[in-house]
């Protein structure tokens, strides 16, 4: 039985060696090889991924190769993709999402992590006294957008609002603290607010109906559950009439109507920017900065029209 | 030593399957009767056994056992005092366990279970001593897994185990019904045995007629769940099948005579 | 062949994940294969393992101290469950269920209302960290969990042969014939879920501190891990190792192979959005295995015949 199970594990080995293109491309020599672990399939995130290597690639050109792995949205598998990128010695990891970035600082002291789509680095590497830099090998670039700004934004499309319903997944850190933000500044302009979380992609559909419901205006984080289930989302808030200001562009698209808005892929883009500084050696990941992106206001020209509500000046159209 | 007083038990009472299987049930039992009991399918036979063991809670009336009344106590404090061997013979035992495992388990039937090494070597002899008895070579294999003996031997083995401590009350529940005739006469051979040289108080369900009246001092008829004839003493020394079956003819108002009834001759 | 130096290099890492998860497999070993019963509680409790770790240590506990918290509130998610099945009458698996979703709001509240909490190795004092796995010095988490392994196996094997433990066995087994000699079954089951709960708890501790960070989802499909830990234990020891002991030690090295052949998996090149679909169709070959071989020796033995 053994012998059949080692000749099985074998032919296995044999033949997967002759797929073994995959996601993985030949290093030869003298070339860069980077590492990137993504949390989850979905829009913002891969248009982050994709930013980061459209830049590299700009930058280095043949000379950087990507061996890019997704977890599938389990936490536990970062553990592993990091663990096999720290054992090929990789030159540079770039960690899409919080719990990427967590695995890949914990996993290695001296290889540079390039974080992105992470909102708070001193949230998720537990650093006090934060300064703008990390200072140990992380650094990268970070999607938050000015919360006070968007707090405004929800006030300046509906000054008569009175109740906001803030919806997002109680699983994400980022979210949750987002939400905490907002939640302050919306207080200060005299508006009240009420937290709808839901768990995961289960029960999205009823708490947004409660939220909906509930709500006069709805605001939605850089969250990354719902930006996987905007179109769960939209069915019902444009059913109930309830517009919702989102975080981010991608969850605008499918169920907004006006964001703050960056670019996930122009992250990416930065990303890559500070990794090829790293790469060719012009400058220490730990003396760069977190970075972020520019931010630019706008709006979703289809939801508009279903609600009635006429652009504000100065948003552009997605 | 036994004492059911008025017991009933009615199953999935006011549904459409209800079913009133023992019906103000009374019977008293000496130190040292053994008792067989006979009857036809749905008689309440069994019901009677798992009501006294526990397995089956009695809607109204009450069982003392020595003077203690164990009416509501649960089926596992009520197994101090009880010995069982179950009709089916993978019940009795643990398959996946070992010989000695499940006797020292029986060995320790009452007993606070606390976290002393599960069995002794002083315990194995002892084992080794009471398998001997059976003459059915289980000595030798007290490192065997139950589960690879034959349903007989295991048979053996659950009896042994519910008399290893002496029980106040031995319940045998057609514990020879899933056995070859071979080998039920040898089990029930075995068990005549043990109950003579430990003189215990027995209460054996069985199908077999000449068996109900081979064995014990005392026989027990039940039908539609109330017992109709008890025949003890000489009277019983002298019973024959067929005046059995006119008995129960007469008793129950039956004039059919059940098929397995008549076969065992 | 740079691809045998990095996959070798990789093993230890893959070997530790293997050998936490396995104390994770060694619970779920009680429940299933000595009790008998399915208890899908450990998806919430391995988080609660992690929480309560994470939180302790942050607050400035010690590790050890905050590990034993752990393996505590592994057990009371563990009562939760037994209290549930044997008071209420629910079914064994609904209970695991409903408990395992209770955890959730538990969890998060555990954590402060967040998600997910970091505890990075360069702050705190940790037992194992992924950081260290390749050194050859104190801080390589690799011989403090095969001690704890190990002398986990010891102590569970010296408590099933004690007369309590050859009581739970007997009830996982036969709980009709443990209840005919004198065996309170429904105790037996509350303390094999608490002890199999503070054993999943207790890898949740250890697998935060090593990954450096506490999340609400960690526990996520953990019984899977833990099923496939037991079957693939089994599927390779099950005709050599026969010593209660030695079963356990499978089970741990049912978890090592399980991670090593998805580290392999990832250092083939596999597309890791296939990752699900390869770990299913590795567990599902381990399972039929056994069954190939019977009917390959069946034939073996018509054709001579």
């Amino acid at each position: 039985m053994k012998k059949a199970l080692t000749i099985m594990l074998l032919v296995l080995f044999a033949v997967s060696t002759v797929f073994a293109g995959g996601a993985k491309e030949k290093a030869a020599d003298g070339t860069f090889k980077v590492g990137i672990v993504q949390l989850v399939q979905h829009v913002a995130l891969d248009a982050a991924t994709q930013g980061f290597r459209d830049a590299l690639k700009a930058e280095l050109g043949d000379k950087v190769v990507f061996d890019e792995q997704n977890a599938s949205g389990e936490i536990n598998n970062c553990a592993t993709i990091v663990n096999g990128f720290v054992s090929s010695k990789v030159d540079l990891i770039m960690a899409n999402a919080t719990p990427a970035v967590q695995a890949a600082a914990s996993a290695t002291s001296t290889i540079p992590v390039l974080g992105t789509s992470v909102t708070h680095y001193a949230v998720a590497l537990d650093i006090d006294k934060w300064t703008g830099t990390v200072g140990t090998n992380v650094s990268g670039t970070s999607d938050l957008a000015p919360l006070d700004e968007q707090a405004k934004m929800i006030q300046e499309w509906f000054p008569k609002a009175k109740k906001v319903g803030l919806l997002f997944c109680s699983a994400e850190a980022n979210s949750i603290f987002q939400v905490e933000e907002v939640e302050a500044y919306l207080k200060k302009a005299g508006i009240q607010t009420q937290k709808f979380s839901f768990t995961d992609t289960n029960d999205i559909a009823s708490v947004t109906q409660k939220a909906a419901d509930w709500s006069d205006v709805i605001y939605i984080p850089t969250d990354n559950t719902a930006a996987s289930n905007t179109e769960a989302i939209a069915n019902i808030l444009v059913a109930s009439k309830t517009p919702a200001i989102c975080g981010e562009e991608g969850i605008c698209k499918g169920c907004g109507v006006a964001t703050l808005s960056i670019s996930y892929y122009d992250l990416g883009v930065t990303t890559g920017k500070m990794a090829a500084k790293i790469l060719k050696g012009e400058a220490k990941v730990s003396e760069m900065p977190i970075e972020f992106a520019p931010v630019t206001k706008k709006y979703n020209a289809d939801m508009c029209k279903t609600f009635g509500i006429t652009p504000v000046a100065g948003y552009e159209a997605i | 030593m036994l004492e059911l007083k008025n017991i009933c038990k009615t199953f999935n009472p006011g549904t459409v399957n209800e079913k009133v299987a023992i019906k103000n049930l009374s019977l008293t039992l000496s130190d040292g009767d053994f008792v067989t009991v006979i009857g036809s399918n749905g008689a309440g036979k069994s019901t009677m056994l798992n009501l006294i063991s526990g397995a089956l809670t009695v809607d109204s009336g009450s069982i003392i056992a020595n003077g203690k009344d164990i009416t509501h106590l649960p089926d596992y404090k009520r197994a101090s005092i009880l010995g069982r061997v179950f009709q089916d013979p993978m019940m009795g035992t643990s398959a996946n366990m070992l010989i000695e495992e499940n006797l020292a388990l029986a060995n320790r039937r009452g007993q606070r279970r606390g976290l002393r090494w599960g069995i002794t070597e002083v315990e194995r002899e002892f084992f080794k001593k009471s398998l001997k008895k059976l003459n059915l070579g289980l000595e030798n294999r007290l490192d065997t897994k139950v589960g690879l003996l034959s349903g007989g031997q295991r048979q053996a083995v659950t009896l042994l185990m519910a008399v290893l401590r002496k029980p106040e009350l031995l319940l045998l529940d057609e514990h020879t019904a899933a056995l070859d005739p071979k080998t039920a006469a040898k089990v029930l051979a075995i068990t005549e045995e043990i109950v003579q040289e430990n003189n215990l108080t027995t209460l054996m369900v069985t199908h077999n007629m000449k068996d109900a009246i081979e064995h014990g001092n005392r026989l027990i008829m039940m039908d539609g769940g109330r017992i109709v004839v008890d025949i003890s003493g000489e009277e019983k020394k002298n019973l024959t099948v067929p005046y059995l079956i006119e008995l129960f003819n007469g008793a129950s108002g039956n004039t059919e005579a059940n098929d397995a009834m008549l076969l065992s001759k | 062949m740079t691809f045998l130096s990095s996959l070798l290099n990789s093993v230890p890492g893959a070997v530790s994940q293997g050998i936490i998860w396995g104390i994770m497999g060694i619970g779920v070993y009680i429940t299933f294969r000595i009790m008998d019963i399915a208890d899908l509680t450990v998806d919430g409790s391995f988080a609660t393992g992690g929480a309560v770790c994470v939180m302790l240590i942050r607050a400035g506990v010690s590790p050890w101290i905050a590990i034993v918290c752990a393996m505590a509130a592994g057990a009371l998610a563990g009562l939760m469950t037994a209290l549930l099945h044997t008071k209420c009458n629910i079914p064994a698996i609904l209970s695991g269920i409903l408990t395992q979703l209770s955890l959730y709001s538990i969890n998060l509240r555990i954590m402060g209302g967040r998600a997910n909490q970091p505890v990075s190795v360069d702050k705190f004092n940790l037992l194992v960290s992924q950081r260290y796995v390749r050194e050859l010095s104190l801080k390589n988490p690799l011989p403090l969990i095969i001690l704890m392994t190990a002398a986990l196996i010891m102590f569970l094997y010296w408590f099933f042969g004690t007369e309590r433990g050859c009581a739970m066995r007997a009830t996982g087994d036969n709980p009709t014939m443990a209840k005919a000699q004198g065996i309170n079954v429904k105790n037996n089951m509350i303390i094999a879920l608490m002890c199999s709960n503070a054993l999943v708890a207790l890898s949740g501790a250890l697998l935060a501190q090593y990954q450096g960070a506490s999340d609400i989802n960690m526990g996520r499909g953990a019984i899977v891990i833990g099923l496939a830990a037991v079957i693939i234990g089994e599927v390779f020891f099950s005709k050599v190792f026969k010593n209660f002991a030695l079963k356990l030690l499978a089970v741990s090295i049912g978890a090592v192979v399980y991670y090593l052949v998805l580290q392999i998996t990832l250092q083939l090149g596999l597309n890791t959005n296939d990752l699900k679909l390869i770990s299913a169709m590795i567990v599902a070959v381990f399972l039929a295995v056994p069954y190939w071989k019977k009917l390959a020796t069946r034939k073996k033995g018509v054709k001579n015949a």
